[in-house]
């Protein structure tokens, strides 16, 4: 693999984030401990694992703040002016051209099956396809999923550690962010754009995937912002909750906590079930 | 099947008389029956004819308490700070958190009311709790549609929604860490989240 063709530029921005990111966290400071005598507040820290909340609050604020200037008025004008087909090509195309990753992460996971069909998606789609605006692979049989390398550290048994706010990126962890970057420079597309001084595809990729995925959650966020208590703390659920669901390719809710019946409130453990998956989180 | 679940339909039999037209003891198959029995429901409640808001509010709240194991998600959803509340604030946490939910979701349930739900399977513990996993096509959404899974608990004839699932996110899970950042925001108060609550209700009823 060519990890040496990563351009420059990227790697300067991913270094200022991590500056960013480092400078935040010294002026923000820390969650503040709870009482080390109150075990019940303690496991709550513990199982928050957002030590960083502070600066991880301020970043987030960064981050609506482009959403509201740039981002979201964008999805919502993608949304009113290119009609649903249209839209749902280009999502297909964004799709087929993640293939590879998802295609190498599958390998590295020993989803040689899961693999075979990424393989016969991209194949199809690009083909019968038209260039993957089309999706006659779902048709075939072969359904798409994704991977990433967050999901693939995972299913090596990588904790997740701390959350982290990224800018720009949005939710994160030091696993999926280390999975981002590996993901980018895994990327056979960004290494054709930068060996041939085509770096514009690989922004104007960014982009559309940006704007294409703001707009699929468009109704989603919007409800999540309006019926939430604290929108900071949802998203945090709501990004651990995706992220397990995702690594477990979908078959994690068997054996999530879950109110039950008793008087006592249920504390958070596993509730059993007959078909019990096990995954690394 | 297990011997509890045969004694009770038994029961159940004896009790409703022949009006029971069939017993089916399967609590996986119950399941599944009670979550396509509610979801008609919910379209007949919240999607016929021009039904006014504030009336599908009404019928969702109806609809929310009989079928919702309403106490257990909102003790739940509290968790530790349920025990040190006194009477009187739980008694306005309960209520506050029917209006919270009724308010939130109406619109959503609403929505995805008028779109058919598959059910792919139910897996029933012990005849105790079962989850009934279903399919939703979302207005709009794409060829794959929405995973919701439904979490009971109780018997069979007596099933109660615990908690819904979708994509993998569960509504008490992200209740739980929303009200909970509330409270540590507010000193461990739990006056301060009911404070939050009442406004964020009042909100969400008078919108749209």
């Amino acid at each position: 693999m060519r990890f040496s063709s990563t351009p420059h530029r990227e790697w300067s921005l991913f270094r200022a984030l991590g500056v960013l990111i480092l400078s935040l966290f010294v002026t923000a400071g820390c969650a503040s401990m709870p009482d080390p005598t109150d075990a019940e507040a303690v496991a709550e820290f513990e199982e928050i694992n957002d030590p960083g909340e502070p600066a991880n609050r301020a970043v987030f604020e960064f981050n609506r703040g482009l959403d509201t200037v740039i981002v979201k008025p964008a999805a919502g004008m993608y949304r009113h002016i290119i009609p649903p087909p249209v839209r749902e090509g280009i999502h297909n195309a964004l799709n087929n051209l993640r293939s590879p990753v998802v295609f190498f992460n599958d390998i590295l996971q020993g989803e040689f099956g899961r693999a075979g069909t990424t393989l016969m998606r991209f194949v199809i789609n690009s083909t019968i396809g038209v260039l993957g605006l089309g999706d006659p692979a779902t048709d075939f049989g072969f359904e798409y999923h994704n991977e990433d390398f967050g999901q693939t550290l995972a299913t090596w048994g990588v904790d997740e550690g701390p959350y982290i706010m990224l800018p720009i990126f949005g939710p994160s962890n030091p696993r999926d962010a280390v999975g981002l970057v590996v993901d980018f420079i895994s990327d056979p597309l960004n290494w054709w754009a930068t060996n041939t001084d085509r770096e514009f595809i690989t922004y104007s990729r960014s982009g559309t995937r940006a704007v294409d995925g703001r707009a699929r959650n468009y109704d989603v966020l919007e409800d999540l912002e309006r019926s939430s208590l604290d929108f900071y703390a949802a998203i945090r659920s709501l990004y651990r909750q995706r992220r397990i669901d995702e690594i477990s390719n979908g078959k994690s809710s068997a054996i999530m906590p879950a109110p039950g019946l008793s008087d006592e409130p249920i504390l958070p453990g596993p509730r059993r079930s007959p078909d019990e998956i096990s995954i690394s989180q | 099947m297990n011997l509890r679940v045969l004694a009770l339909s038994a029961a159940l039999f004896v009790v409703a008389g022949l009006s029971v037209p069939v017993v089916r003891a399967d609590p996986a198959s119950e399941a599944s029956v009670f979550i396509e029995t509610l979801a008609e429901d919910t379209v007949r409640a919240l999607t016929v004819g021009e039904v006014p808001r504030s009336e599908r509010i009404s019928r969702f709240r109806v609809l929310f308490n009989d079928h919702f194991a309403v106490e257990a998600m909102a003790k739940w959803v509290l968790g530790r700070h349920w025990r040190r509340a006194d009477a009187p604030e739980r008694a306005e946490y309960l209520r506050l958190f029917v209006d919270y939910i009724v308010a939130s979701f109406v619109d959503r349930f609403a929505e995805y009311a008028g779109e058919k739900l598959h059910i792919t399977k139910a897996i029933a513990d012990d005849g105790i709790s079962a989850t009934v996993f279903s399919e939703i096509r979302l207005p709009g959404g794409s060829k794959t549609p929405a995973r919701v899974n439904w979490r009971l608990d109780g018997v069979v004839g007596d099933f109660k929604i615990v908690d819904v699932v979708v994509e993998g996110v569960s509504m008490s899970t992200t209740m739980r860490s929303d009200f909970g950042s509330i409270i540590r925001r507010e000193g461990g108060k739990l006056a301060g989240l009911l404070a939050v609550l009442r406004k964020k209700t009042e909100t969400l009823r008078t919108a749209n």
